[in-house]
């Protein structure tokens, strides 16, 4: 088998699932009892046809369409695949006359092993996180079994204490036992001095080791998140994201450090204490564990019912994070149109949901808890009756009936901890199970494995034939350019035209459906995107800069950059006067808490940032349309230095700002409809003159 | 270029020989690298001369620029926390600096930001800056005050 395909939908519209598979001679399609082969040679094509949600796949037999397919456009992407491979195979095949000869491969046997990997349980995974630390987490593991340990002893002496001292006192049958007495409160002492170092000792030990694993799960998802591509941000929240990595994470920390020892010490405490009460008196003991079963029922109830409820809460919390990071950063928008008690109410809605799923979960979990309460009561009164029954049989004596009621109250209360655990496990795991989703994810730009490094670029690009699609819209239709090294290019046309996309394109944040870019002769796809990326310089409508100084954000894509480059770069940029005033200079701090810069400085900030790089590829995004005229002046003397000698790419509504351009490209619906000259453009009387009139009469307006 | 002192301002003759009045030293680089990268500005902002080094002047422009910078220039250097205390609007900061002992306020933690190192900075609420050269420097006392706002 080479390929195969799974299909939808009949040829009806209907759901039904079919399956077209591509071996070396043959073209099969099953469906149900339905089965179809059409031999290699006799295909003459394989055609996508897109139709709105649903897509159809045209096979050719000479010039008809012998059968066609209907799926829906999720395969898109497949169907795309499978068409590449089939006319991979047919190349190969070409004019291979004893291609026909060959035998065609076990359907079966060519299986592809790589049966979707099934999720597996998320705290199992938090154990591969744990790996590089197995030192400190055996060492945790043994100073809990030591630190339980301990606390057994100090039952095992006060029923020797009772039997062997007290008991003889009180009866007088003997004289006090000074010496024995200062032992047994000795070894009391001492049991509670080893109990109290261990457990300090154990205690640091694992809260240093929750630690480790979630910082190293944090930096993980980070580093993770950093190379997925542009698509990803833009169709997840921030709120989500910062939910899942802040958190998420500490949910996960919490439950390492305080609840899985807590854990661990519960289940040893308790098969300790039931194996040393066994060893003592099996009547008792069994008395004593009589309540069991209920609360092991008790406990998987209580689990069943918590594990949506956490899920439900985190969600409900990255909801509320995602109305603050759309609140928060959009404060003007919302003082601007007084919506302040809209966005007030949004946000109580979102807290009343936390509220109501954590009440729920609160529901349930505050009648666990007595429960085991009372459990354990019921437990202390069985071992009082019975062991009174047995002290009266003397089968028994008082003490050891006195170290039994401890031991009874440490396993039951080990119990109602080890039920807390049920909740932070099912949260944690919940917990882990988001941040696990954003680990999972492959970065869907797929990463070329042998990609060369091309080093510096003089700049040459060739749209050969581009098409590019996002999710079912067609958004750039096909078009071929090519751009000289040095030359620049004013992309025009109205929204939505695919300009923005284009450049997108062009910086390779998503790859083309069909056709390809090539930059000196170098397909895209093939060369190492960051070292691509070093030949660019990017100037948005929002410049974007980060908290820090300026000299910093000038300095962004080349952080190795001395002072006088720095300086260099903000005077080319015209920065450098408007930075002298400032109390700080380059020191003084911007972004996000700094230092509020107008529009146009932060503008000439970026320009800075993007000449310090010195590309090859300039590409330059409404760089002056979020400003006024006197500022643009500014800016495009700064941007006149920025081009000179590199290939740019410029999107500008202002045609005004492309008067440097040595070619215009209109781009309409997603194809190329003019290129010229700003006069030749004129002249031809086409979109960009309409455009270019419309400018005309809102400016003298 | 030659700076000249005319009574309490700085003239700057540049290259072409056009004299400039009433300049004034800047420093670029004032938190991170302050004695590199002076610019001279003239009266209309704009700037005039640009000195990388200050150790590559002769001893008299070097010590006129000096002078005129020492007179501009207010960044007192915590030497000891004494007290943090409350107050409506923020902190108040009791503390010694090289330029004797003061108080000032602060509104947000945030007004205390890294320099690189153990260098901080701290901007109080009139926009006065005060640097802390070497917070491992300072005594335990001083240390374990600040550690609750930075």
């Amino acid at each position: 088998m080479v390929a195969s395909l799974q299909t939808d939908l009949n040829r009806t519209l209907r759901f039904h699932a079919g399956l077209i598979v591509l071996t070396n001679l043959r073209l099969l399609h099953l469906e149900e009892a339905v089965f179809h082969e059409w031999k290699l040679g006799d295909i003459h094509e394989l055609v996508l046809e897109e139709m709105g949600p649903t897509v159809a796949l045209h096979l050719q037999t000479g010039d008809s369409t012998a059968w066609h397919w209907r799926l829906t456009s999720r395969f898109l992407r497949d169907i795309e695949a499978f068409i590449v491979r089939f006319h991979e195979l047919r190349g190969s095949n070409g004019n291979d006359d004893e291609a026909g000869d060959d035998e065609e491969e076990d359907l079966f046997a060519a299986e592809p092993a790589s049966v979707p990997k099934l999720a597996s349980k998320p705290l199992l995974r938090l154990l591969g996180f744990s790996r590089p630390w197995i030192g400190l987490m055996l060492c945790g593991l043994g100073l809990t079994v030591a630190s339980t340990g301990a606390g057994l002893i100090g039952p095992w002496l006060t029923m020797s204490l009772v039997d062997d001292v007290l008991i003889p006192l009180q009866s007088a049958t003997h004289e006090i036992d000074t010496a024995r007495v200062y032992r047994f409160a000795g070894g009391l002492l001492g049991a509670a001095v080893l109990t109290w170092i261990l457990k300090w000792a154990t205690t640091y030990v694992v809260a240093r080791l929750a630690e480790r694993v979630t910082s190293q799960m944090r930096r993980a998802t980070f580093e993770h998140l950093q190379k997925l591509s542009l698509g990803y941000f833009n169709k997840k929240r921030t709120g989500d994201l910062i939910s899942r990595i802040g958190s998420d994470t500490d949910n996960i920390s919490l439950f390492i450090s305080i609840n899985f020892i807590d854990f661990a010490c519960d289940v040893l405490t308790i098969v300790f204490t039931a194996v040393v009460m066994f060893s003592i008196n099996p009547v008792l003991a069994l008395a004593a564990l009589g309540p069991l079963p209920v609360v092991a029922w008790l406990v998987q109830w209580v689990r069943v019912r918590l594990r949506g409820g956490f899920a439900a809460a985190s969600r409900a919390w990255s909801a509320m994070n995602s109305v603050l990071t759309d609140t928060i950063p959009g404060v003007r928008v919302v003082k601007a149109f007084a919506q302040e008690q809209r966005e007030i109410e949004r946000f109580r809605q979102q807290d009343q949901h936390i509220f109501d799923t954590n009440d729920r979960v609160n529901r349930t979990w505050s009648f666990f808890e007595p429960t085991i309460y009372f459990l354990t009561d019921i437990g202390l009164l069985v071992v009082w009756s019975v062991g009174a029954w047995c002290v009266a049989q003397e089968h028994t004596t008082v003490g050891v009936l006195t170290g039994f009621v401890l031991y009874v109250g440490k396993f039951y209360g080990r119990l109602d901890s080890m039920s807390r655990f049920v909740a932070s496990a099912q949260r944690a795991a919940s917990s882990a199970h988001r941040v696990f989703e954003i680990l999972d994810v492959k970065p869907d730009m797929p990463v070329n494995k042998d990609t060369r490094q091309i080093g510096r670029l003089t700049g040459e690009i060739e749209f050969r034939d581009i098409k590019f699609r996002h999710g079912i819209r067609q958004i750039i239709r096909g078009f071929s350019l090519k751009i000289a090294p040095g030359e620049m290019i004013g992309l025009v046309g109205p929204s939505g035209a695919g300009k923005t996309t284009l450049i997108n394109l062009v910086c390779r944040f998503f790859d083309v459906s069909e056709g390809a870019i090539l930059v000196d002769g170098n397909d895209l796809r093939e060369i190492d995107v960051m070292d691509y990326r070093r030949n660019l310089g990017l100037v948005l409508q929002e410049p974007y800069l980060f908290f820090g100084t300026i000299a910093e954000n000038i300095a962004y894509g080349r952080p190795g950059a001395t002072r006088a480059e720095i300086i260099a770069a903000a005077r080319a940029a015209r920065a450098h006067d408007f930075i002298l005033k400032l109390a700080d200079g380059y020191d003084s701090m911007v972004g996000e808490r700094g230092q509020q810069l107008s529009g146009g400085e932060r503008q000439r900030i970026s320009i800075a940032r993007a000449l310090l790089v010195d590309p090859a590829i300039l590409i330059l995004d409404e760089a002056t349309s979020s400003v006024d005229t006197e500022t643009e002046r500014e800016i495009q003397a700064a941007l006149d230095h920025l081009v000179k000698g590199r290939t740019t790419i410029a999107i500008a509504h202002r045609l005004g700002t492309l008067r440097k351009a040595n070619r215009l490209v209109v781009l309409e619906n997603g194809v190329i409809s003019e290129t010229g000259t700003h006069d030749a453009l004129m002249k031809h009387g086409g979109t960009y003159a309409r455009l270019h009139a419309a400018m005309e009469e809102v400016n003298h307006a | 270029m030659k700076i000249l002192t005319t009574g309490s301002s700085l003239a700057l003759i540049d290259a072409e020989g056009v004299r400039h009045e009433n300049v004034r030293p800047v420093r670029l680089f004032p938190l991170t690298d302050p004695q590199h990268w002076i610019a001279l500005v003239g009266e209309n902002g704009r700037e005039l001369a640009c000195v990388e080094d200050l150790n590559t002047l002769e001893d008299e422009p070097r010590q006129i620029l000096a002078g005129a910078l020492a007179q501009r220039e207010f960044v007192p250097v915590i030497n000891r926390i004494v007290n943090i205390t409350r107050a409506t609007d923020g902190h108040d900061w009791h503390v010694e600096t090289d330029r004797g002992s003061t108080v000032f306020r602060l509104e947000t933690d945030e007004s205390i930001q890294s320099l690189g190192g153990s260098r901080l900075v701290i901007f109080d609420k009139a926009g006065t800056r005060y640097l802390i050269a070497d917070v491992a420097a300072l005594d335990r006392d001083s240390r374990r005050k600040l550690e609750r706002y930075y």
